[in-house]
């Protein structure tokens, strides 16, 4: 089971949860196994079949515009986070 | 200071002359400016004198019946674009805001927004036509700041905007305030109900520029077969690419954007400003167009970095913060998209806070469209947090690093994201300023003072892609896709020199354009060095592996037999066999062709970094003139690939830092109208404000890169707004919450004069 820290403003869609275990072997698995017990999670995460743009997921620690197909590990840890850019 | 043993790198570490320098100090160098086309025309842009007004009508009749004039263009003629989102690698906008910004729409929404461009047989020409077009507008009252623009009753910019909540709601009401978003974890009342002191305040920041002294240029050529050449002055070419396809509806295969020399960006060269007008002119006339701003137009009409409103509350048990409550409001500018989530992101990330709640406004103002600035937003909140923990620091009676220290991040502490950190290097750094000589010694003197201050920033990844060719006379040619801003040349060409073991003469790196090698994301967030480094690296692997193979024929023998050593190879059981790597090279043509290596990486793991900063002050109390006296900075680089240029990155971040608290600020009248728009009133420090800046190297290696590197060049301009307000405080005994810290606000707050 890959561990899933809920961003505060989408706790709303989770009864309040700040972290749920769910099972899948992508990216796009977690996100849709999340929505299952968060209605409305996938959508709010995912557009035209990849992240929205002012998203990112913070991988074990590391924040990247991963694909919906990124490998997750049962240990691994998924955080949604916002975008940012630099100059 | 390096915190592991740094493997006996040949080439790394040293400090050779960067391969670009002797053509930038000749005066040989090309910028866009220098961009001379057979049948060359020239163009003006007209532009609002209003700071907010309705666009009735615009005439360009008489305009385009004027001598000389070729072409005239207004927003009518940018094909509609959708709200698809557009990522330039430095924040996200849309397609239409991006082209209303480009030339507006139906209102004018800052003093300077571009309201038509005119392309002429020379500028002379352009600028008397765009006196002639005639523009009606309904004025209205412009909005300046944060507050303002978040009242009830405030005029809006836009009367189809409503605030996005932070459950992803649209609100009821039209607003200024285009999205508010919060952060929010553990117990905060019962912390502050428990805590031994809690410090309040409100800081207001104002809006600055990144004051890169080459203007923005922009030529384009729209071919009679329907593709489109750009030469332009840009911090990313694919970018620029990507966003002239989108607005002007073209497939990306049809523009080639080839970047010029670059004079400074600091992330404000990312965003598009005269490269559509100059297309689209180019399109009407059949010539290639060229555009160029002066400083009034790069002042007026570009993207600076926000002022804005903050107010927090910090709490302190035992010695630990134990609560935060943070609320950050940021002027986008006429469009949604100022940094206020990175700065709220940024803020606590030095350290470890259990319960807070961050509440971030990106609100529109009638100002330019903000864009990126060195750790965009970072700076503003930090002037915010790090004053208020220096205020905790003083009334638990603690030094102001130690307390630092105490409370600090480290690996696996989380940000307010919920983000663990990776290995990061903030007790480094702050151990590495605490045993400085400055902070050792004593500063001593009336109206003098100490400040310090930490300072945080994520640095980016994102996609790089190199090819590097192996000539016959050993020499390289590294052909990247990455603008040169702070000498990427020479740190990219050393890692590929360390790669293959050869000497950092040895690599020609060449900046090549859209055509001519793959996609490379923006020189911002830091990420060259470290990403596109990345793919050098991977690029000399390649090269290594082809060269063994290339060894194996000549030898007959299997490639697992020979090694790649030393810039050579070597049989592993025939010491007689070997070649260096010229021998080998010179030998392409007899054993199969030209060799090319191939980097290319979505780079993940790009490491943060920290900065502390320690500075001393002298100041005036009858003039209210403050001067810097010390100042060192401790930085975590990672690895320093070229110790001259990441110093260089140091001590220029802190210089305009100290711009930032000391003297700048957009100045406005009521009517909106920028008071200082030249660099005659917008004051930024020279060398003779400044004293030398001393830095210290603290090598953290990031695990994520082959050889440890982080991103430099952002996180030296967060922390110097705090230090320098808390060196200030030190000084007088008075807490400046407003910047700039300039002898006005000094007087009139030491004097009592407010």
């Amino acid at each position: 089971m890959a561990t899933v820290l809920i961003p505060s403003p989408l706790r709303s869609l989770c009864a309040g949860a700040a972290i749920l275990e769910v099972a899948g072997a992508t990216l796009g698995e977690i996100l849709r196994a999340v929505d299952v017990r968060c209605p409305g999670f996938y959508e709010r995460a995912v557009d035209e079949g990849r992240l929205r743009p002012e998203l990112s997921v913070a991988l074990n620690g590391h924040a990247f515009r991963y694909g919906l197909t990124e490998p997750i590990a049962p240990n691994d840890e998924v955080t949604i986070v916002p975008a940012i850019g630099g100059g | 200071m390096t915190t592991t043993e740094k493997p006996d790198y040949k080439v790394i570490g040293t400090r050779p002359i960067r391969p670009d320098g002797v053509e930038k100090v000749t005066g040989k160098a090309l910028y866009g400016a220098d961009i001379h086309l057979p049948d060359l025309v020239h163009g003006a842009v007209l532009r609002s004198p209003h700071a907010h007004a309705r666009i009735v009508s615009i005439d360009t009749s008489a305009a385009e019946a004027m001598p000389g004039v070729l072409a005239v263009v207004t927003h009518t003629d940018l094909p509609v674009v959708s709200d698809k989102m557009v990522d330039m690698g430095e924040g996200i906008s849309t397609a239409s805001d991006m082209s209303k910004n480009v030339l507006a729409a139906d209102k004018a929404l800052y003093r300077g927004h571009a309201i038509a461009g005119v392309a002429a047989t020379n500028v002379h020409d352009a600028l008397t036509a765009i006196e002639a077009i005639k523009v009606e507008y309904e004025v209205l009252p412009p909005v300046l700041n944060v507050q303002d623009a978040m009242r009830e009753d405030a005029p809006l910019l836009d009367e189809s905007r409503h605030t996005k909540t932070p459950a992803g709601e649209l609100s009821d009401n039209a607003s200024n305030v285009a999205a508010h978003n919060r952060f929010e974890g553990g117990d905060l009342e019962a912390a502050y109900a428990e805590a031994d002191i809690v410090v309040e305040r409100e800081f207001d920041t104002k809006m600055v520029h990144q004051g890169y002294i080459e203007p923005h240029n922009g030529t384009a050529n729209w071919n009679s077969d329907g593709t489109l050449t750009v030469w332009t002055s840009t911090q990313g070419a694919f970018a620029v690419r990507s966003a002239l396809s989108e607005l002007l509806q073209l497939p990306v295969s049809r523009v080639r954007v080839i970047p010029m020399e670059i004079g400074g960006g600091f992330g404000g060269k990312i965003g598009l400003y005269l490269e559509p007008v100059a297309a689209l002119l180019s399109r009407k006339c059949g010539r290639p167009v060229q555009l160029t701003m002066d400083r009034t137009d790069v002042f007026q009409a570009t993207g600076p970095t926000s002022g804005g409103h903050m107010k927090g509350k910090l709490a302190v048990k035992d010695g630990k913060i134990t609560a935060a409550e943070v609320s950050l409001a940021f002027e986008a500018g006429a469009f949604p998209g100022s940094p206020v989530m990175a700065g709220a992101m940024c803020m606590l990330s030095p350290y470890e806070v259990e319960n807070f709640k961050v509440d971030a406004y990106d609100v529109v103002v009638n100002k330019p469209k903000v864009a990126a600035y060195r750790a965009p937003g970072a700076p503003n909140a930090s002037f915010c947090v790090e004053q208020l923990i220096d205020e905790l620091a003083r009334e638990t009676g603690a030094d102001p690093l130690q307390f630092r220290l105490d409370n600090s991040a480290r690996e696996g502490s989380r940000m307010i994201t919920g983000v663990a950190h990776p290995r990061i290097g903030h007790e480094e750094t702050v151990e590495a300023a605490a045993a400085s000589d400055h902070y050792q010694s004593p500063i001593e003197g009336p109206n003098r003072g100490r400040g310090v201050a930490s300072g945080f920033w994520f640095n980016a990844g994102m996609q790089s892609s190199v090819i590097a060719s192996v000539n016959p006379d050993g020499t390289v040619n590294l052909i990247e896709g990455s603008t040169d801003i702070g000498g990427t040349r020479a740190s990219l060409a050393m890692q590929l020199a360390e790669t293959l073991g050869i000497e950092y003469d040895s690599i020609r790196p060449t900046v090549a354009d859209t055509d001519a090698v793959g996609h490379n994301d923006v020189t911002g967030g830091s990420r060259t060095t470290y990403a596109s480094g990345q793919a050098v690296y991977e690029a000399g692997l390649d090269v290594q592996q082809q060269l063994v193979a290339r060894a194996a024929q000549l030898w007959e023998c299997e490639a697992e037999d020979i090694e790649y050593v030393d810039g050579g190879l070597r049989h592993t059981s025939d010491s007689e066999k070997t070649m260096t790597f010229a021998e080998i090279a010179g030998k392409q043509m007899e054993t199969g062709g030209p060799i090319q290596g191939r980097g290319t990486v979505m780079a993940r793991t790009p490491g943060a970094a920290y900065g502390v900063h320690v500075v001393d002050v002298e100041v005036d109390p009858d003039t209210g003139k403050v001067d810097i006296l010390r100042y060192t900075i401790a930085q975590d680089v990672g690895t320093a690939v070229h110790p001259a240029y990441v110093e260089g990155q140091m001590q220029g971040g802190v210089v305009q830092g100290i711009g930032w608290a000391l003297n700048e600020e957009y100045y406005y009248g009521e009517d909106g109208r920028m008071e200082n728009a030249s660099f005659l009133d917008y004051r930024m420090p020279t060398s003779l404000d400044l004293p030398m800046i001393d830095t210290i190297i603290v090598e953290v290696p990031n695990p994520g890169h082959p050889f440890g590197v982080r991103g430099v060049g952002e996180v030296p301009i967060v922390p110097p707004l705090a230090a320098i307000a808390n060196a200030v405080h030190d000084a007088t005994g008075h807490r400046f919450t407003e910047l700039p810290i300039s002898p006005r606000q000094v007087v009139e707050e030491l004097h009592n004069l407010q």
